[in-house]
């Protein structure tokens, strides 16, 4: 414990931090003080009170157990999504690096071709045209956003083409599927790792924002984006339907945004200095 | 110097902050200015082409067009452009005098030969003039003119008080692009620039009845209600219309803004297409009986709309109370009738399934007016409680109109008013009337029922008050027997202006927003 520095300290406490969240979204049924799909009609619009903490929606929906089934949605969509990325993306990248020439050249361009458009706008112009719900609000995102891990996975895999040990496995006879699987992905993996945890955030936002604006989930799902939207009709009458589902949306973006941080910090000591 | 740099960004930044702030509050306006007006709508027309989809109501609404006859508050036909008019003795002919004096915003006068020009332009580019009347000539002479009608036509001044036959001088044209600069007609006011967007409108500095108040009006189209009711707040508009149910608490202050709210003669349904699983009568009915009509419109909209249960508003007198709704909210009806129709929820999913195939529903609707997303959902949610699967569609307005004509929808969500003629004779054809090769277009659902078609044909050729209303209290019937379409409420309607202005009125119509009544508030 003596040997416990700030860095390891602070990734801890963000670590416990975000495991609580996957606790609300694993354990929203428990934990959700009603379902968050009953609508109790009379019940309408009831401010915050001792029966409903975050009061109710227009449908007397109660909003607590929304946003805590909105945790579920959210961190599914988000994780799904990410997790998507990074794998095709490094998987796009790695293969650029290693095999070079044409297929770098192609595959570099069609990223090029990508990063001309700017991101968001694109995902909603995508998602627009496939329709609006959750596969395809992901599909969306993943479509623009994929091109970083390509880029990054390219350019680490380059650097390590380079090393000895690889020329090594080559003049071993190892396959090139062999080599990229076991000598190449094991090295650019932290970083890769790092970089897909710094974008949970991000990600989590702009699916928020894709639902916001009706491209993403789509009523009655519980989802803090399209919750946000519902709750703007009633922005001056009813405050808590958008207060809750933003302040939901704050906490845990930045509870991911410094849990990657600190992740990187502890796995990067000569950035940490 | 690090330090300073950094001092100086935040400063700078803050700087920014401040002058984006100022910009935004100095927008509010603090005088009332009496050479503009400003008046919020929500506006669904890409151009003022009078006879291009419902457009005409548009170039109506914003003080450009105005037609022979109109609609008073009580929806009674009064003269307009026409001083009076009678029918011949066989019932096959009209004749109106056309008022003298009345000049086009051209400064060229109205004579019948105009209006007649006017009239057959409307039925050469609309397919929707035929569905009002058809004629077999119309005739002109000086400020006489002659209608024949090719049968017997009992409402022929509520048919011509439509926006849809506004009169424009159609000598004007090749000049002019109605669709882009705005027709030519005898309004209070004429079209300077128009985008769907934004429309500004001048004075016609030939007006006939009376002063023209404004220089010019500004008709920002602000289609989200929530921003339009904000915009009304911050003086950003003078005056708004259709503020949302939820929003209208928040212009109690009787010395800042004059509501005016009015039963509207509008009914918020939602079209049933007949060709899918709600093809079945006993799906329709029980969908029918899952929803609680009674709290969608008094607890969720507050008392702003009326429970809704037949085609034709209580607002009108077609004896709203005796009709007999058999679809009333029932949920253990609505749960037995899908068991009896073969539906079983069998993968314990909460959804009904019948051969493989889940008891799915699509729901058209569109957002420009705040009552129908939540309507929709508010449906959605009570459906399913007998398991029901409803995904809702949100699709842009312009959509909707051609979603419905060919039929792609489960259900469409409609806020329709009833009775554009001041009869609901033309409402009722469109919705249920057969559609037999696209005779009737409106009517998208493939509904058709003989025993309907039989008293629409009568009541297309009863003059009779008192028939005609019995007429339309059976066609009503047949339609809620059926369980021809959802009646889910009748929405008041609402003009709410600033104090700064006086003579801002509601119609129940909806035609007439911008007049020369509207004029700044004598202080």
């Amino acid at each position: 414990m003596g040997s416990l520095t700030k860095d390891k300290f602070l990734f801890w406490l963000y670590t416990f931090f975000v495991l609580l969240i996957l606790g609300f979204a694993i354990f929203a049924p428990w934990l959700a003080p009603y379902d968050p799909y009953d609508a109790v009609m009379r019940q309408s619009l009831q401010a915050p009170s001792d029966d409903h903490l975050f009061g109710t929606d227009k449908l007397g929906r109660d909003c607590l157990s929304r946003i805590i089934y909105g945790a579920r949605t959210s961190l599914m969509m988000t994780l799904s999504l990410v997790a998507v990325i990074t794998v095709v993306g490094t998987f796009i990248g790695v293969l650029a690096g290693y095999m070079g020439g044409k297929v770098d050249t192609v595959l570099m361009r069609i990223v090029d071709m990508m990063l001309a458009f700017p991101g968001i706008v694109l995902a909603i112009a995508i998602a627009g045209m496939l329709g609006g719900n959750i596969v395809n609000a992901i599909l969306a995102l993943a479509a623009v956003s994929w091109t970083k891990y390509a880029r990054l996975g390219r350019s680490l895999t380059l650097k390590l083409r380079q090393r000895d040990f690889i020329a090594a496995a080559v003049t071993n006879g190892s396959r090139p599927l062999h080599i990229l699987w076991r000598h190449i992905l094991p090295n650019i993996l932290p970083t890769i790792v790092v970089t897909a945890a710094m974008d949970i955030g991000t990600m989590i936002m702009e699916l928020a924002g894709l639902s916001f604006l009706g491209f993403g989930a789509q009523p009655p799902t519980p989802e803090w984006g399209l919750m946000l939207n519902e709750g703007r009709q009633h922005i001056q009458t009813a405050p808590w339907l958008m207060l809750y589902p933003g302040a939901a949306i704050l906490i845990v973006v930045t509870i991911f945004n410094l849990w990657g941080d600190s992740l990187r910090d502890i796995m990067d000591p000569q950035r940490a200095n | 110097m690090k330090r300073i740099g950094k001092l100086t960004l935040v400063l700078m930044v803050v700087c920014l902050a401040a002058v984006f702030i100022a910009g935004c509050s100095g927008s509010g306006k603090k005088e009332a200015d009496t050479k503009t007006l400003k008046v919020g709508v929500t506006n669904f027309a890409d151009s003022l082409e009078p006879t291009e989809n419902y457009f005409a109501w548009v170039v109506m609404r914003y003080g450009i067009g105005e037609s022979l006859a109109k609609f008073d508050e009580k929806m009674n036909v009064q003269p307009w452009l026409a001083e009076s008019w009678q029918i011949s003795a066989d019932h096959m002919t009209w004749t109106f005098k056309i008022r003298d004096g009345v000049k086009f915003s051209n400064g060229k006068p109205l004579d019948a030969a105009a209006v007649k020009a006017s009239l057959e332009r409307s039925f050469a580019k609309n397919k929707r003039a035929v569905t009002f009347f058809k004629y077999k000539e119309i005739k002109a002479e000086g400020q006489t003119l002659t209608i024949l009608t090719e049968k017997p036509e009992p409402n022929m001044p509520g048919f011509l008080a439509d926006p849809l036959f506004l009169i424009v001088d159609v000598s004007a044209e090749p000049a002019r692009n109605f669709a882009k600069e705005g027709p030519i007609g005898t309004g209070p006011y004429m079209c300077k620039t128009f985008v769907k967007d934004k429309a500004v409108m001048v004075k016609n500095p030939y007006y006939w009845d009376g002063v023209v108040p404004y220089e010019t009006v500004e008709i920002p189209s602000i289609d989200d209600p929530n921003t339009r009711a904000m915009a009304l707040q911050s003086g950003e508009v003078d005056m708004a219309v259709n503020i949302a149910a939820g929003d209208i608490g928040l212009f109690n202050d009787k010395a800042k803004f004059h509501v005016d709210r009015i039963a509207s003669l509008r009914t918020v349904l939602a079209r049933i297409n007949q060709q899918g699983v709600l093809g079945d009568p006993k799906v329709r009915a029980a969908f029918i009986s899952a929803c609680d009509r009674k709290v969608y419109n008094e607890v969720i909209l507050k008392g702003t709309f009326i429970e809704g249960k037949a085609p034709v508003p209580p607002s009108m007198d077609y004896a709203f109370d005796q009709l007999k709704d058999p679809n009333s909210y029932n949920i253990e009806r609505s749960k037995q009738l899908l068991a009896e129709a073969g539906w079983k929820d069998t993968d314990g999913d909460g959804i009904l399934e019948k051969d493989g195939k889940k008891l799915t529903v699509d729901f058209v609707v569109y957002n420009s007016r705040a009552e129908l997303p939540i309507y929709a959902e508010a449906v959605q949610s009570d459906a399913k409680k007998v398991g029901f699967d409803v995904k809702i569609k949100s699709v842009d307005y312009n959509l909707i109109d051609k979603m419905g004509i060919n039929g792609e929808y489960g259900l469409l969500i409609s806020n329709i008013t009833t009775a554009n003629t001041g009869d609901p004779e033309i409402f009722l054809n469109w919705y249920w009337k057969t559609n037999r090769n696209g005779d009737n277009p409106q009517n998208g659902s493939g509904y058709s029922n003989p025993a309907l078609d039989t008293k629409f044909a009568e009541l297309s050729t009863t003059f009779d008050r008192q028939q005609r209303r019995q007429l339309i209290i059976d066609c009503q019937q047949i339609i809620m027997n059926d369980g021809a379409a959802l009646f889910l409420g009748y929405p008041e309607t609402n003009i709410i202006s600033s104090t700064s202005i006086e003579g801002a009125q509601m119609y129940p119509s909806d035609y007439y927003w911008l007049t020369n009544k509207i004029k700044p508030a004598k202080k």
